[in-house]
Parts: C-alpha cells; sequence; structure tokens
C-alpha cells in the first residue's frame, strides 16, 4: 500500500485544474494547446491510480488510447496552428473572432 | 309521367350547362336555340304532367342528395296543384322571354353567358318550384340568388352595374340567413325537412315557437321578395338587362318569397301574430313602394318599385288567409310586368336608349304597336276593370274586407289607397311616355320583330287573367281558389257588399288616371320638391340604411383592422419579435468569437454539475 | 519509501507545472512541462505501470514536446519583443484561478466525502506482457480503430500544412 485513492484523486484534480487555468487564460495558441496536454495528462494519471487500486489492467490500456488520441490531436492542432499563423501572422487567439456574434 | 317530370328541371339545367361550357363556341342563333329550346321544352313538360297534378299531385325522388345520421335530403320533385301552376307560369313566362331575349341580346358579345345564367336561373327557380323539401328547396333558393347577382352584375365592367348586383346579393342573403335559421329550426323539431311532414306535423309545435319560425321564415320572403325592410336592392337591380328585369325581377323570381309562404302555408296560418306581421308588412311595403314610383324618373325604376308594391299585395293576400288570392295576383301580376317590363325595353330601344321618362314622350308616334301592348300591361297595372289585375287585386281587398275588424279595415283602407296611387302613377306613367312630342334628341333604333311578337300573347294572357278565378258575380265558378282546394278563400260577403268594393275599385282607378290626366297631360318640367325628392329617393332609406347599419359597420371593421388586427395582433406578434430581437442583441456580447469565453463557460457547467454532486453526497 | 516517494514526485510534478503555465516564453513552457512529465512518468511506475511510465517519456516528453518546440521555433514566436503580448495579465487571471479554486475545493471535499477514496492504494505491478494480452486481445478493434484515427490525424495535418498556391482564396481547404 502506498498512498489513500483520494491522494490520487486530489493531484489529478490539481493538475486538471492547473491545465484548465492555462486554457482559459493564456491567449497563445501555442500554450491553450499546452493547457490541454495537461489537463489529458490529469486524466491519464488517474486511470492509472484507479487501475492500480481496482488492480485491472483496463485503466493502463485506456491511456494507451489516450496517448494516441493526443498524438493525433497535437498532430492536427499543431498544423493549424501553423496554418492560422500563416493566414494572420499571429497567434494571438484574439485575432480569430470571425464567429463573433 | 314520373320522367317528364324530372324533365321539367333538368331541360334548363342542360341547357344552362350547354351555354356555359361551349356556348361562346357555338354559331350564335344555335346558342340562343338551345336556350329558348331547353325552356320551351320545360313548358311541354309541365304541360303534359299537368293532368298528373290535381288532388294529391305527383311525387318522385330522383337520388338521395344528403345521408347523415337520422338526417337524409332527397332530390325529390312534388308537383301538386300549387307547385303545377307556379311551374306552368314560370315556365311559360320563360319561354317568352327567352324569345324576347333572343332578339335583345342579339348584338351583345355576351350572349352565351347571358343565356347560360338566364337557364340556370330558370332550372334554380324550377327547383324552388317542384323541391319536396326544404333543403333543396333552399339548394334553388340560393341558386336564383347567384344567378340575379350574375344578371345584374352583367355587364360588369361598368362599377354601377356590379355595385348593384353586389347589393341584391348581400340584401337578399340576410333574408336567406332567416331563411336557413328557420329551416334548421324546423328540422331539430320535426326530424325531417321535408314539406309535407312539416305541414301536417305543424299544430305539434307550441304557439311561440310556431310564430318565431314563422317570422323567420317571412324573413326568408321578404329578403327574395324585396319587402319591406329588406327591399332596397330591387330597384338598383334594374341594372341589369330588361330581359332579366322582366323574368328574374318582376315575373319570377321576386315572388318566390310569396311561394315559400303559399308553401309553407298550413304551418305559418297556425300563427295569427305571423299572420298579422305577414298583412302588415304587405299592405305597408305596397303602400310604400306605391309612393316612390310616383315620383322616379326612370322607366324601369317605376316598374321596379310597383313589382315591390305588387308583390306586397300578395303577401297581403297571404296575411289575409287566401293562399288563392295570393296565387291569383301573383299570376296575373307575372304576365302583365312581364309584359310591362318587355314593352319598357322596347320603348328604350325605340328611344335610343334613353332610360329618363322626361325626356322621352310622343313614343306612340314612334310604334304605334308597342304603345296598344304598354297600355294593356299598364292597365292591368292600374286595376282597370275586367283586366286580370282588376280582378286579382280587388280580391286581395275585399277579403280584407270581408274579415270585418278594424284591424282588417284599415288594411283595406290603406290598400284602396295604394290602388289609387298604383293608378295614378300607371297614368302618368303612360301620359309622359306617350303624350306630347319626344323632349329627347337620340333617334329611334330599330326594333327586331323577335322582340314584338312574345308581347301580345302576354296581353291577351294578363288581360284575361281574371278568367281564371273570374267570381260568381260575373258568372265564373273561380277555377282557381278550386284548383287548389281553398274553397273556403271564397268571399262570404253579402251580394250589396260586393256590388260596393267593385265600385270604390272602379272610382278608385278612374281618379287615379282623372289626376293623371289633369296633372301629366302636357309635360311641364317642375323644379324638385322636397316630397318629391323624398320619394324619388325611395323615403331615404338607402341613406337611412347607410346610417343605421353601414356607416357603423365600417367603423366596426376599422376599428377591428386598426385595432384589432394592427395594432392587438400585430402589436403581440411583431412584439414577441422584437422581444426576442432585443434579446439576441442583449446576450450576443456572450458570444464573442473566443474560445477562451466558451470553454469558460464549459468551466462554470462543470462547477455547477460537482456542487451538484457535492450538495448531494452531503445530504 | 514509496510513499515518500509519490508526495515528493506529486510536488515536482505540480511546482513543474505551475512554473510551465505561468511562463512568457513558450519554450520555457515546453521545458517545464518536458520536467514535469518526467516526474508524472515515475508516478505512473510506482502506480506499477511501467510500460505506460516508459511511453510516457517517449510519446509525451519525447515527441509530442518537441513537435511544439519544432513549431514554436518554426513560427519564431519565441522570447523578445513579441514575448510580452502574450504574457500574463493578473486582471484576467483572477476570475479563472476563482473559478478554479472553486472547482478544486469542491472536488476535494467531494473525493473526501467518499468512503472508497481513503483506502489504500496497493503494491501492484501490470508486466508488459499482461498488458500486451489485454491489449491485443480484448481491445485488439480498438486498436485498429485508433491506429485509423492516427491515420486520418496524419492525412489531416497533411492537408492543412500544405504549402498555399497563389490563385486559391485564403480559406483554402474548400477544394
Amino acid at each position: 500500500m502506498i498512498v489513500p485513492l483520494e491522494h490520487v484523486l486530489i493531484l489529478s484534480t490539481i493538475l486538471f485544474l492547473l491545465g484548465l487555468v492555462c486554457v482559459l487564460v493564456r491567449r497563445n495558441l501555442i500554450m491553450i494547446l499546452i493547457g490541454i496536454e495537461i489537463m489529458l495528462n490529469a486524466v491519464g494519471l488517474l486511470l492509472v491510480g484507479a487501475s492500480a487500486f481496482w488492480q485491472q489492467i483496463d485503466g493502463q490500456v485506456m491511456v494507451i488510447f489516450l496517448m494516441a488520441m493526443t498524438s493525433a490531436e497535437v498532430s492536427i492542432s499543431l498544423a493549424m496552428v501553423v496554418y492560422l499563423n500563416r493566414r494572420k501572422g499571429t497567434v494571438d487567439v484574439r485575432a480569430f473572432d470571425e464567429m463573433r456574434g | 309521367m314520373t320522367l317528364l317530370l324530372a324533365l321539367i328541371p333538368i331541360l334548363p339545367l342542360f341547357g344552362g350547362l350547354v351555354n356555359a361550357c361551349f356556348g361562346s363556341r357555338l354559331p350564335r342563333p344555335l346558342s340562343a336555340l338551345i336556350a329558348c329550346g331547353a325552356v320551351l321544352g320545360s313548358f311541354l313538360a309541365t304541360l303534359g304532367c299537368w293532368p298528373g297534378a290535381a288532388g294529391e299531385g305527383l311525387k318522385t325522388t330522383l337520388f338521395t342528395w344528403l345521408q347523415s345520421g337520422s338526417f337524409s335530403a332527397e332530390v325529390g320533385l312534388l308537383f301538386d296543384p300549387l307547385a303545377a301552376i307556379m311551374a306552368l307560369m314560370v315556365t311559360g313566362v320563360a319561354s317568352l322571354i327567352h324569345l324576347y331575349a333572343a332578339g335583345y341580346m342579339e348584338d351583345d358579345s355576351d350572349q352565351a353567358r347571358f343565356f347560360a345564367l338566364l337557364n340556370l336561373f330558370v332550372f334554380a327557380m324550377l327547383t324552388i318550384v317542384l323541391a319536396d323539401n326544404l333543403l333543396l328547396m333552399f339548394l334553388g333558393w340560393e341558386g336564383v340568388g347567384f344567378c340575379s347577382y350574375g344578371l345584374i352584375g352583367f355587364w360588369y365592367r361598368k362599377t354601377e352595374n356590379a355595385v348593384a348586383g353586389r347589393k341584391a346579393f348581400i340584401v337578399t342573403r340576410i333574408g336567406d340567413l332567416f331563411f336557413t335559421v328557420g329551416l334548421l329550426w324546423l328540422f331539430a323539431r320535426f326530424g325531417t325537412i321535408g314539406i309535407e311532414a312539416i305541414n301536417s306535423r305543424a299544430a305539434e309545435l307550441d304557439p311561440t315557437t310556431l310564430t318565431l319560425i314563422s317570422l323567420l321564415l317571412l324573413g326568408g320572403a321578404c329578403g327574395k321578395s324585396a319587402q319591406l325592410p329588406l327591399m332596397s336592392w330591387l330597384p338598383d337591380a334594374m341594372a341589369g338587362p330588361t330581359p332579366v328585369s322582366a323574368l328574374i325581377h318582376a315575373a319570377t323570381m321576386v315572388t318566390a318569397g310569396v311561394y315559400l309562404l303559399c308553401r309553407m302555408f298550413p304551418l305559418v296560418s297556425l300563427s295569427p301574430l305571423a299572420m298579422g306581421v305577414i298583412a302588415c308588412v304587405g299592405v305597408l311595403t305596397a303602400f310604400y313602394a306605391a309612393t316612390c314610383a310616383l315620383a322616379q324618373r326612370e322607366i324601369k325604376r317605376v316598374l321596379a318599385y310597383s313589382t315591390m308594391s305588387q308583390v306586397g299585395y300578395m303577401f297581403l293576400a297571404v296575411g289575409l288567409d287566401s293562399v288563392s288570392a295570393a296565387m291569383f295576383h301573383l299570376l296575373t301580376h307575372a304576365f302583365f310586368k312581364a309584359l310591362l317590363f318587355m314593352g319598357a325595353g322596347c320603348l328604350i330601344q325605340l328611344a335610343g336608349h334613353e332610360n329618363d321618362i322626361f325626356q322621352m314622350g310622343g313614343m306612340r308616334r314612334r310604334s304605334q304597336t308597342v304603345f296598344w301592348l304598354f297600355l294593356a300591361g299598364l292597365l292591368c297595372l292600374a286595376g282597370a276593370p275586367l283586366t286580370g289585375g282588376f280582378f286579382s287585386k280587388d280580391l286581395i281587398l275585399a277579403t280584407a274586407f270581408a274579415k270585418g275588424d278594424p284591424f282588417h279595415l284599415g288594411i283595406y283602407g290603406l290598400g284602396v289607397l295604394t290602388a289609387g296611387i298604383t293608378s295614378l302613377y300607371s297614368f302618368r306613367l303612360a301620359y309622359l311616355l306617350f303624350a306630347g312630342d319626344f323632349r329627347g334628341e337620340e333617334l329611334p333604333h330599330e326594333l327586331p320583330k323577335l322582340m314584338i311578337w312574345p308581347l301580345p300573347l302576354l296581353a291577351l294572357l294578363g288581360l284575361s287573367g281574371g278568367l281564371l278565378n273570374l267570381p260568381h258575380l260575373f258568372g265564373g265558378r273561380s277555377w282557381l281558389s278550386g284548383w287548389l282546394e281553398r274553397e273556403n278563400d271564397l268571399l262570404q260577403i253579402p251580394l250589396q257588399s260586393e256590388y260596393l268594393l267593385l265600385g270604390v275599385a272602379a272610382a278608385v282607378f278612374l281618379l287615379g288616371w282623372l289626376v293623371a290626366h289633369f296633372r301629366y297631360r302636357r309635360f311641364a318640367e317642375r323644379e324638385t320638391e322636397v316630397c318629391k325628392q323624398f320619394f324619388l329617393t325611395g323615403w331615404q332609406c338607402d341613406a337611412f340604411f347607410d346610417r343605421l347599419l353601414i356607416r357603423p359597420f365600417r367603423k366596426l371593421c376599422y376599428f377591428c383592422w386598426q385595432g384589432g388586427d394592427l395594432g392587438l395582433i400585430d402589436g403581440l406578434v411583431e412584439g414577441f419579435a422584437r422581444a426576442c430581437l432585443q434579446w439576441g442583441h442583449a446576450i450576443r456580447f456572450l458570444a464573442d468569437g473566443r474560445i477562451s469565453r466558451y470553454l469558460q463557460g464549459f468551466a462554470w457547467g462543470l462547477l455547477l454539475i460537482v456542487g451538484w454532486f457535492l450538495l448531494q453526497a452531503v445530504r | 519509501m514509496a510513499t515518500w516517494m509519490f508526495y515528493i514526485l506529486g510536488a515536482i510534478t505540480v511546482v513543474a507545472t505551475l512554473l510551465a503555465i505561468t511562463q512568457r516564453n513558450p519554450v520555457h513552457a515546453v521545458i517545464y512541462l518536458v520536467n514535469s512529465f518526467f516526474a508524472l512518468a515515475l508516478l505512473f511506475f510506482l502506480l506499477g505501470a511501467p510500460l505506460v511510465a516508459a511511453w510516457e517519456v517517449i510519446i509525451y516528453a519525447g515527441a509530442i514536446m518537441v513537435l511544439f518546440l519544432f513549431i514554436i521555433m518554426m513560427l519564431e514566436i519565441a522570447p523578445g519583443v513579441e514575448a510580452d503580448r502574450y504574457g500574463p495579465n493578473w486582471l484576467q487571471w483572477l476570475p479563472i484561478l476563482l473559478l478554479a479554486a472553486a472547482l478544486g475545493i469542491c472536488t476535494l471535499l467531494l473525493t473526501g466525502l467518499d468512503p472508497v477514496g481513503s483506502n489504500g492504494v496497493p503494491h501492484w505491478y501490470a508486466s508488459p506482457r499482461d498488458f500486451g494480452y489485454a491489449l491485443f486481445k480484448e481491445y485488439a478493434l480498438a486498436i485498429e480503430v485508433v491506429s485509423f484515427q492516427l491515420l486520418f490525424a496524419a492525412v489531416g495535418a497533411f492537408y492543412v500544412g500544405r504549402p498555399e498556391r497563389k490563385s486559391k482564396s485564403p480559406a483554402g481547404g474548400d477544394r
């Protein structure tokens, strides 16, 4: 027995919230993507913790899928960043407000 | 026999449909020939059925029209003495008028439409006459209304003609509403709409209901027959072609109201109050219209008011419990009034399409034939002794006199006064038309032969119409009363009184003639007096109705339009839309196109959800 | 021993992440993040997932973060004049921090209320062999789906990032 499960949960929550704050506050597209990575990792930690707690391997399998999904998402998003930067010459999200009502 | 009976209404329907569908492609004479032939065939069919009418009459059911639960309406024909005599008159007069119309419409480009409507009218009228249930009768009732509308506004390119047609349609529609209510009420009470069934069970009704239903039927009859207070459409209806005025607005359709009351007489006669009202309506209309006719300038309007007045006499006869007197007057009136209208058509043609009698005069020199024929019609109208009009009118007045009580004596007095006025305006018309020299400038137009030769026949019928119901006093046997099985309509008064009444009638006729003779023998343009203006405008009735009904109605409509529709409904709808729009404007700052804002929304939502779970867990 | 390791590594992760998200310079942020991911990989190892720990290092810290670095360098948005434009602004941070704090407190309370949470995580070890069995036996179909997803992502990235032709409209991808 290492730690109570709730400590894993707390750590995961803190990481998740840090990622969330990053996404919500930063205006740099790159930093927003970084925030998303942090949140995904927080979820990964939670999955691994749960997997260990119930001694089932499925949680870890989910982390593998999570990573695959993340790599796909990152490749697309970064391509988009390149594309958007080419269009407007900036990576500031405030420049991309064509959907404003 | 049954087939022959069915042919009576079917032939005009067929003729009308053919003319409506193919009339404009047929050669002109053929189109007229089909129309005349259809009506003439119908007349012959009526003659063929005639022997079967006596007593119970012929009955036939063609097919079931409507069937719903206990309600069923059949297209059934009833050919009893009353229907037979009416059908014979309608088809006979219609045949002559169709012949006349063939001459009259010779040069009109819309001849096919005219004959189609005219034939359809005859069909609808025969439906009224022959229907064995009220609903079928109502179908014909509406049919004649429609055809009348279409024919009054026949020359619809002139606005006033179209307006006149619309007025006739709307005013008669008011009467039709009463009829409809009465019809439905009768059905609700008896569970049947068969005329014979209703009449035979009429005594089952309680007096109040009976009176109300009778009055409703009277309302319907008033609308169709242009009686007070629904009379204002008839003078305007003269905008239509003259044959139409002769057929619809003199001989047949306007008498449909009288026919309805005669048809439902067993029911109506059970209510003394309704009978009194009918008599009052009749005599008041007769008086009203006669005074109006005194001042009219257009020849056809004079005749229109005189029609109204004579139909008033018929109503009076119904109200006096004397169906045979009503039918008697209906028949003679149909003959001489058709004659007068057709003669008027000839005169207008001769005067070069001049309507105004003040612009006519000396017409005798333009056509001797027309003069004599028209004079024959006028004599009948005025009630010259021994003409048809004299006998029939006298029978009505004598019946009123014979009742003996003050109410009926008052009616008698008013009736006699009206008869005097009738004589006066008849001869006023005669003197203005024929005496002196022609006052207009128009040259005479040529008169087609076809327009002349139906007239002598009608003149003969009108003058000798008295033979139909010649009283015993003159050696007759009151054939019509016998045919209608109404022997108790015969007068039961002493011989002296009868002579006295005849004398009064003749004296009144002479008095009217003399006044007219001295007043109108030499034409003089008199300045318009207030009283004359009052009569000319029909006692200002149009203005009165305008004030009473039309203007408030317009105001109400305007209010509904501005206040109700634009203000309330549109206001609500648009207000709602505007509120949505403003609300949208108010919250549009939320969609500022920045993803972090949207994600923030997610986060707040997440907080809500987590907080909710927390609350659940604490509890 | 393992318990202490957990708390130390957890603290390193949190601090490194905190530093990463507050950096003005994205390159620094990525470096701190790599740091944080290394600590996280060790945490995975502690929780009995050696294979996941290895992949964390290889895929996250190795591949993804390097990709980030490439892009940052390619777009030339590293330090200098532009950096200030993307720096933190405290007025802007405050409401989000409050929101995050509220979320955190709620979650912590919720976690604390759960009786299961106080049970310890046992010492347990998923060998790469077991992992492989589970992955390719039970989740074979899912693996195929995910591989397709990676393929699509590669095609998509290739398409989005293609060089623009002069005649094309700026929106580009509507062909």
